[in-house]
């Protein structure tokens, strides 16, 4: 280990206290950041695992419409034979979408209630625990959890899109923490929506030789009024949708994590140069060259920070795994993006926080050394 | 062996500016060479210690000039001291001055790898070297676990780490009892004599007069010749036995005010009481 390496390893360790107020902060600090992030992306998974797992390649809705949350799609039920004409289009299922509340008893909830056609190929649940894949009329398919929260079991009745239908299915994997997704019939959908002629979307699988972004540019092209994505991209704009919603709340947590983290190690930096003001005076004295000294500041930053990243993403995993064994309907997501963000944060934070102590050390006279004063 | 030679010429330094300033040192001239042992002594304030950061190029003189081996020290720029700090001097504290978060070894090692050694070889170098001043059983131990005498040993150690030609020592005793203090001052001899390398000690310790080949008096910032006093016998006053007037008696010598006192003297009878202790004190 290099002398710079070995003076800032030992004044950081002597001092065990001082090191873990300095870790600890840091990590604190970091964490409020990085488990924002891996909320957020985990939110953003979940809100867009229907349009991931629905089984199509490429979406199909009104013209304008590029995802799915709290939007309306409506569409004259004959764009589906259009869409079919297309080619490279191997099959298509419409769907009736709707955000909306279901309620049971005293329980009511957010959901994205979906209306299958009883041939659907695509756009049903992906993971039915109990009962029926399969919705016919005055049925309904409810997330689990949001049955085990009501109460609710198959044969149950539960009031969706303000009617009553019965529980035949129960499925896995399809509830945010803002909403969950139900499935009834078709018929039913499009009778309370007054029995017009009409689709929300269309759910396209595209033939095995093409591919989804060339039959999403010719049915936008030969499909008047509609607006055609790949899954990929639908999916995207939903993500985007989360984290433009979420953009300032997670720039403030940033900002305060930023200045948190900044404000302890600089603090503690600069304390534990102080402390040591003479003996960085001695090591003048003997012939160290000032830029020794400030790597001596600036490893002892550097380490510092990197200790706290680490534990911070310790604590972030161990959140992350203790929310999943929880039942909450959430999920933490530790993402690369925001590993170099908050990575790159650490390192604008050691450099910082060096500053002040580097000036203090620069200013050290070596004829300290014949002033008496308490020393080892 | 080295043969570098400090030499110290005219050399001043006022701290302050009109009023206020102080003349620490005034137009001092020194050599010092190989193997030499010189003790520069003085009551506090004289300006000893900054008479020695000047040599150690610690601190610019404000007159004067500094050469070590005919290079103009005094006149260096500001970035090229430390290498003379590191290579050329080796510099001993009252206060010890250790790096208290690093163990014994650690404390003389760094100053190697300072000076380009690599990790590993200037861990063997300092090693050995403590060994060498007996705290081979001391090495991974912590500053604050230490005796002042292991410290200074220690302090020692670091010195002579990267071979300087110069020690130089601000009251190195001070804080250690007598017997540990005259330890070390005959450590320090040893290593000016078996190595060959200059050392020089500030100190006001009378005690430690014995080891010096040279000894300076220096007061209010400039050195006075060290003269030997006596006591007229019969008006009691200080003299300078080199210019007093002097009698034998009874194989005894006597120093003398004026002819006046020595012929009192010589015509009366002794008092009991005339063998005064000769004080040896710096007058001007
Ligand atoms: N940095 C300084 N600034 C101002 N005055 C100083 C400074 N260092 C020493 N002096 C003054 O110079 C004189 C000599 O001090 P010093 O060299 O420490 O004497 P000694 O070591 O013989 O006790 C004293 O009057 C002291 O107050
Ligand atoms: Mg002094």
């Amino acid at each position: 280990m290099s002398a710079e390496g070995l003076l800032a390893r030992r004044s950081l360790t002597r001092n065990r206290v001082r090191f873990a107020v300095s870790v600890g902060g840091v990590a604190l600090a970091l964490s409020l950041t990085l488990a924002l992030d891996a909320i957020y992306a985990g939110v953003a998974n979940q809100l867009t695992t229907y349009v991931d797992r629905a089984g199509a390649d490429v979406w199909v809705g009104q013209a304008g419409v590029r995802n799915l949350h709290m939007v309306a799609s409506w569409l004259p039920a004959s764009v589906v034979e259009g869409v079919r004409a297309v080619p490279g289009v191997a099959d298509a299922t419409p769907i009736l979408y709707s955000t909306d509340t279901i309620s049971a008893g005293n329980e009511r909830a957010v959901a994205y209630v979906v209306g299958l056609p009883a041939d659907a190929t695509m756009g049903g649940p992906w993971d039915v625990v109990e009962g029926s894949a399969r919705v016919g009329r005055g049925e309904i398919i409810v997330d689990q959890g949001f049955a085990r929260t009501a109460g609710v079991s198959i044969g149950d009745t539960v009031t969706a899109l303000g009617r009553q239908a019965r529980i035949v299915g129960l499925s896995q994997g399809t509830a945010s923490l803002v909403n969950s997704v139900a499935f009834v019939s078709f018929d039913d959908f499009q009778a309370m929506r007054g029995g017009a002629p009409v689709v929300s979307f269309v759910l396209v699988k595209v033939a095995p030789a093409a591919s989804s972004q060339a039959v999403a540019a010719a049915i936008g092209s030969e499909v008047p009024g509609v607006t055609a994505q790949t899954r990929s991209d639908f999916s995207t704009q939903e993500r985007r949708l989360v984290m433009d919603m979420s953009a300032d709340v997670i720039s403030i947590i940033n900002a305060v994590g930023f200045v948190v983290g900044l404000a302890v190690v600089a603090l503690t930096v600069y304390v534990a140069t102080l402390a040591r003001r003479r003996e960085y005076g001695v090591l003048k004295a003997l012939g160290a060259r000032n830029g020794v000294l400030y790597r001596v500041v600036l490893a002892q930053s550097f380490l510092s920070v990197a200790a706290g990243f680490l534990v911070g993403l310790a604590f972030t995993g161990l959140l992350a795994f203790v929310v999943a064994r929880a039942g909450l309907n959430l999920e933490l997501s530790i993402s690369a993006a925001s590993l170099i963000k908050v990575g790159l944060f650490s390192a604008v934070i050691a450099g910082l926080a060096s500053i002040l102590p580097i000036r203090q050390v620069s200013s050290v006279d070596p004829a300290v050394v014949f002033r008496r004063g308490a020393a080892a | 062996m080295s043969t570098l030679t400090l030499d110290v010429r005219e050399v001043s330094k006022r701290f302050g500016d009109g009023e206020t300033a102080v003349k620490a040192v005034d137009s001092v001239s020194l050599a010092v060479e190989p193997g030499e042992v010189v003790l520069i002594m003085g009551p506090s304030g004289s300006g000893k210690t900054t008479l020695l950061s000047m040599m150690g190029a610690l601190l610019r003189p404000t007159g004067g000039t500094i050469h070590l081996d005919g290079t103009e020290i005094s006149a260096l720029t500001e970035g090229r001291l430390p290498d003379i700090r590191l290579r050329q001097f080796g510099f001993i504290f009252q206060d010890f001055n250790l790096l208290s978060a690093l163990s014994v070894l650690e404390n003389v090692a760094i100053v190697a790898e300072l000076a380009g050694a690599g990790s590993r070889v200037a861990r063997d170098k300092a090693a050995a070297l403590l060994t060498e001043l007996g705290l081979g059983e001391r090495l991974d131990f912590l500053p604050e676990k230490l005796s002042g005498g292991e410290k200074q040993r220690v302090a020692i150690a670091r010195a002579l780490i990267n071979d300087p030609a110069l020690i130089l020592a601000d009251e190195p005793t001070a804080n250690l009892d007598s017997k540990i203090g005259h330890e070390i001052m005959r450590l320090l001899r040893g290593i000016a004599k078996e190595r060959g390398r200059s050392v020089v000690i500030v100190s006001h310790d009378q005690r430690i007069r014995d080891i010096a080949d040279r000894v300076l008096w220096l007061e209010d910032g400039a050195f006075r010749d060290v003269v030997t006093m006596a006591t007229d016998p019969v008006c009691e006053m200080a003299v300078e036995r080199e210019r007093a007037v002097r009698a034998e008696r009874d194989g005894e010598t006597y120093f003398f005010c004026s002819r006046g006192c020595r012929d009192e003297f010589l015509g009366g009878t002794l008092p009991d009481d005339s063998r005064h202790p000769r004080s040896e004190i710096a007058v001007r």
